[in-house]
């Protein structure tokens, strides 16, 4: 791979985590999410620093940025924008909406109604929008970060699966260890170095990764394992729901992206097990009360990562 | 939730305790019907807080405390009125300790510690109770034992039926080498008797009466013993199982002569030997084969039709023609005999047995020995005053009752006798033998058991507690010792069918047992059901002891020495061990493999083999890392071979040099194997 651009992510990551103290894993996830071209939902209480790492990616990708703070009076209009009549033309004009931005915050997701919700994830699968009979794209790279709290919390509209499978990755960012949080709360590293943040990767630069992409190798023997852990989402004893074949796309690629973040131009079972939580956790369902993340550990771990065949040995 | 100072992957996780605790429970319910009750809130007590602990509520008790707690174990222990040197005493200690084990079971080894000992209860259970249910349990509580096994192992939960399943797998495939055991180990003799508890321990006839003794019996339906007649049957009113001879009477009670401290018998039985009893039988009349399986009595007489001329099985003809066992009966016992019931008993009769069968108190009952006088001094012979002591139970108004009036302590007889004329068969049959020796004839009371339910489905006799029964023996000049019943005289229906009928219109038959099966006649059909399959477990699991076992190897394999059984048994285990091979084996498939993952199995297993296991979710990537550290001498191989089977299998740059990587793979794992 390109040296160039291999320095490029990596000094991108670098400046991230100065941001986002002590959550490599996660940032490195979000930012697999971007190369793979995918939404990314990101589950958590309110003020783990869910906005803060939305706006530290955009400052590093330099891209353009517009927040929308979900609420359950929002309207799809709200979000896609609505034609207007203009007096000196007579004629009606399309006024864009804030999700025409390269970087678009769905702050709270789930407190906005279904219908609102829909509007959005209708525009991140299609890569576009159609107002009034006219079709509108979307800029590219076009990326959603959607923030949700967790769905206990109430006055809340939970998204049902088949919406979340939208969402290429989903994580959560936790508490800070304790350490990290000392750095925090003394007020000198952390949000306070956003502002410092500059643009590192080009718009161009993105765009040339991501269609790097698709060539990072899966060799057969991986496949074979990628499709022992799709089986065993499907017959565990403790899994209702299993993996669909787009989540098992979503899968292959967001293992790619994760290995050519790591420099490498072949895919190794690491990479498959660094993603597959984050990709299968909002995608199945527990017999029992189980949560997604969980059981997505469990599969993991009922499953042997060398050898060949496909059939899951429990 | 999580223990300070244990390693975390050797803890027992939440479902592991949770079965754990229930495969306790499991074990320790059928004992406490045999031992204290309270053992088993103990084990909740202790399994609750330590389940407490583990969700945070509470802390892990201390020392002073476990102390403390354990102390008032032992006192409840002492306080529940357990015999100290007994069988009891040490199950119930085993129990506590069982108990109270949950408390602290913290890390896997407790856990074992635990299953253990669960296993252990599981063979103490069997000291108590060997019916072919308790069997079954036992089979239950094994495979719960085992499911415990495997979640106190495991580092996750899993669903129960799983490992119930994988329980019950390994169960199976021990099913074998169980049986093999059952066929093959040696039956050894105890080698010392473990001590009963007196208390519950000694059912059935006991060695004295005193009237009221058999209508207690007649209360129970505990089976007492099982007979398989060979050829004919006899009829339902010749089923008389003699078992004791009483002779001395005091007034009150009649006890066997020759236990006059009541301290046990005399093995060496000093007044006839084994020998001398078989002379002093005049054999008569067609024979009567029967194989007889005893119930655990506690005691050592058995009972059978007399007179018995053969034994086959850990018995001996004793004095006055009794059999009795060589120790208590503890577990069922089984017995061949053979008996000539026509045949005539000690036609002459010496001095001191003469003496024995005319002993009476000095004095009492002299209404009874008045009357006695009288009947004789009107009788031409002996034969006519026993027809005329006889007629007198059949004519005058004497009732057959199991609830008779209670009968002073001076002199029983004539109350009886004279008076209330309301008994059962130990009235009739101490009145009889008292108006016998009154007279001058020698005459002796005989307890065992009158009949039996014949078992159509499993073609056996089988005889229970309410068939217990008191008759008399009168010796006659030229006959020997002649059987008298009383009892017939009065309620023929007893001797002809049975009790229940005898009882029909009193409504007395197990009145006091309230939770009696027997009571229900429409569950007759499938109790003969069950008995049958009782008889045949105890005939046939059970009853395989040593000769049982002698005779089948001898049928099976011809005649036997060491080597030879020692072949047999080591070919069988091998032919177990290579099915479990083949078993396993196929089970997992590995042959379908690439080269490649092959080595890479292999390479895994020398791993284990030296202390590193890889759990499978480890990539080689990280189980290299991992390895190395863990075995730094072997680092510099471990590195190469895991690194040259990544490439092979996921760098497709390599593809052209894939054989070679291959080769290099392979001999590392030779050099690795050294």
């Amino acid at each position: 791979m390109n040296t160039q651009l291999h320095h490029e992510i990596s000094s991108s990551l670098t400046k991230l985590n100065k941001v986002i103290l002590g959550k490599e894993q996660q940032v490195q996830l979000a930012f697999t999410s971007i190369l793979a071209n995918g939404h990314l939902l990101v589950e958590d209480l309110p003020g783990m620093g869910k906005t803060t790492l939305a706006h530290a990616l955009y400052k590093v990708l330099g891209l353009d940025y517009n927040r929308v703070q979900f609420t359950s009076d929002l309207l799809p209009a709200d979000l896609i924008g609505a034609s207007v009549f203009n007096a000196q033309t007579s004629s009606f004009s399309f006024h864009r909406g804030p999700i025409f931005s390269s970087i678009f915050l769905a702050d709270e997701l789930n407190r906005a109604t279904p219908k609102a919700q829909s509007a959005l994830l209708e525009a991140m699968e299609e890569g576009q929008v159609s107002v009034d009979g006219e079709t509108h794209d979307l800029p590219k790279p076009f990326f959603v970060i959607a923030t949700q709290n967790p769905q206990s919390q109430s006055g809340t509209f939970p998204l049902p699966e088949s919406q979340l499978d939208r969402f290429l990755l989903r994580i959560s960012l936790g508490y800070p260890d304790p350490a990290i949080e000392r750095e925090i709360l003394t007020g000198k590293k952390g949000r306070a170095s956003l502002d410092q943040v500059k643009q590192v990767l080009s718009k161009e630069s993105l765009l040339q990764i991501q269609q790097l992409v698709p060539e990072i190798k899966v060799s057969d023997t991986l496949l074979d394992y990628v499709q022992r852990l799709i089986a065993q989402t499907r017959q565990d004893e403790l899994c209702h729901l299993g993996l669909s074949p787009r989540g098992a796309i979503a899968l292959v690629k967001s293992s790619q992206a994760w290995a050519l973040l790591q420099g490498r131009d072949y895919v190794l079972p690491e990479d498959v097990q660094a993603v597959f939580v984050s990709v299968v956790g909002h995608r199945i369902v527990g017999k029992t009360e189980t949560q997604g993340d969980q059981l997505a550990r469990h599969i993991l771990h009922s499953v042997d990562s060398v050898g060949g065949g496909v059939a899951a040995v429990a | 939730m999580f223990e300070k100072g244990f390693p975390q992957d050797k803890l027992i996780t939440y479902s592991g305790m949770l079965w754990l605790l229930a495969a306790q429970i499991v074990v320790m319910l059928p004992l406490i019907f045999y031992l204290p009750i309270w053992l088993l809130p103990i084990l909740i007590f202790s399994a609750v807080w330590r389940i407490r602990v583990m969700q945070g509520h509470n802390a892990q008790p201390g020392n002073l405390i476990k102390i403390i707690i354990g102390l008032l174990g032992l006192g409840a222990l002492a306080a529940s009125g357990v015999k100290v040197v007994s069988l009891d005493m040490m199950a119930s200690l085993l129990m506590l300790g069982f108990a109270y084990k949950a408390l602290e079971v913290i890390q896997r080894r407790d856990g074992m510690v635990v299953i253990l000992t669960g296993f252990v209860l599981i063979g103490v259970l069997f000291l108590y109770n060997q019916s072919m249910l308790i069997a079954l349990y036992g089979v239950l509580s094994m495979t719960v034992l085992t499911g415990a096994l495997i979640a106190i192992q495991q580092s996750k939960s899993y669903a129960i039926l799983p490992n119930l399943r994988l329980s019950s797998m390994m169960l199976l495939l021990c099913l074998p080498l169980m049986l093999l055991f059952f066929f093959f180990a040696p039956r050894f003799e105890p080698f010392w008797k473990v001590p009963q508890t007196s208390g519950h321990a000694k059912t059935g006839i006991s060695d004295s009466m005193t009237p009221g003794d058999i209508a207690e019996l007649s209360q129970s339906d505990d089976l007492a013993f099982s007979v398989k007649f060979e050829g004919k049957r006899p009829g339902q009113n010749e089923l008389y199982w003699r078992g004791l001879v009483l002779q001395h009477f005091d007034g009150k009670t009649w006890t066997q002569s020759d236990i006059p401290n009541g301290k046990g018998i005399k093995i060496g039985n000093d007044r006839l030997s084994e020998k001398q009893v078989a002379e002093s039988i005049v054999k008569r009349g067609d024979s009567v084969e029967y194989e007889v399986i005893y119930e655990k009595s506690g005691q050592p007489w058995l009972f059978a039709l007399t007179p018995v001329l053969e034994v086959k099985g850990r018995a001996f003809l004793g004095g006055d023609f009794r059999i009795i066992s060589y120790r208590d009966i503890n577990e069922p016992k089984l017995l061949k005999l053979t008996s000539y019931p026509n045949s005539l008993r000690e036609v002459e009769l010496s001095d001191y047995d003469r003496d024995l069968a005319l002993q009476l108190p000095e004095n009492g009952n002299q209404k009874s020995r008045f009357l006695a006088d009288q009947l004789m001094a009107s009788s031409a012979s002996n034969q006519e005053y026993i027809n005329r002591v006889l007629d007198r139970f059949r004519q005058d108004q004497y009732f057959y009752t199991l609830r008779p009036p209670t009968l002073g302590s001076e002199n029983s007889i004539d109350d009886f006798l004279i008076d209330s004329k309301r008994g059962f068969c130990a009235h009739y049959a101490g009145s009889f033998v008292f108006m016998m020796r009154a007279a001058g004839i020698p005459a002796r009371v005989v307890t065992g058991y009158q009949g039996g339910k014949w078992n159509e489905q499993g073609q056996f006799l089988a005889v229970h507690q309410f068939d217990a029964h008191a008759w008399t023996e009168v010796w006659l000049e030229g006959q020997g010792w002649v059987r008298f019943d009383p009892t017939a005289m009065v309620a023929p229906s007893r001797i002809e069918q049975n009790l229940e009928t005898a009882m029909e219109s009193e409504g007395s038959f197990l009145e006091d047992n309230f939770l009696s099966m027997s009571k229900i006649k429409w569950l007759d059909g499938i109790r003969e059901k069950i008995d049958s399959a009782q008889y045949a477990w105890r005939r046939h699991v059970l009853g395989y002891d040593k000769n049982a076992q002698q005779n089948f190897l001898k049928k099976m394999f011809g005649e036997l020495s060491v080597q030879k059984i020692g072949l047999i048994v080591g070919g069988l285990f091998a032919g177990i061990i290579l099915l479990w091979v083949m078993f396993l084996g196929l089970a997992r498939k590995r042959e379908t493999e690439a080269e490649e993952h092959q080595l890479y199995r292999r390479f895994c297993d020398l791993m284990a083999k030296k202390g590193v296991t890889r759990d499978i979710s480890q990539t080689p990537e990280t189980f290299r890392r991992f390895a190395m550290q863990e075995l730094p001498d072997l680092a510099g191989e471990i590195n190469h071979f895991s690194q040259a089977y990544s490439s092979v299998c996921y760098d497709p740059s390599i593809q052209s040099k894939h054989q070679s990587y291959i080769d290099d793979m392979k001999s590392l794992l030779k050099k690795l194997n050294r």
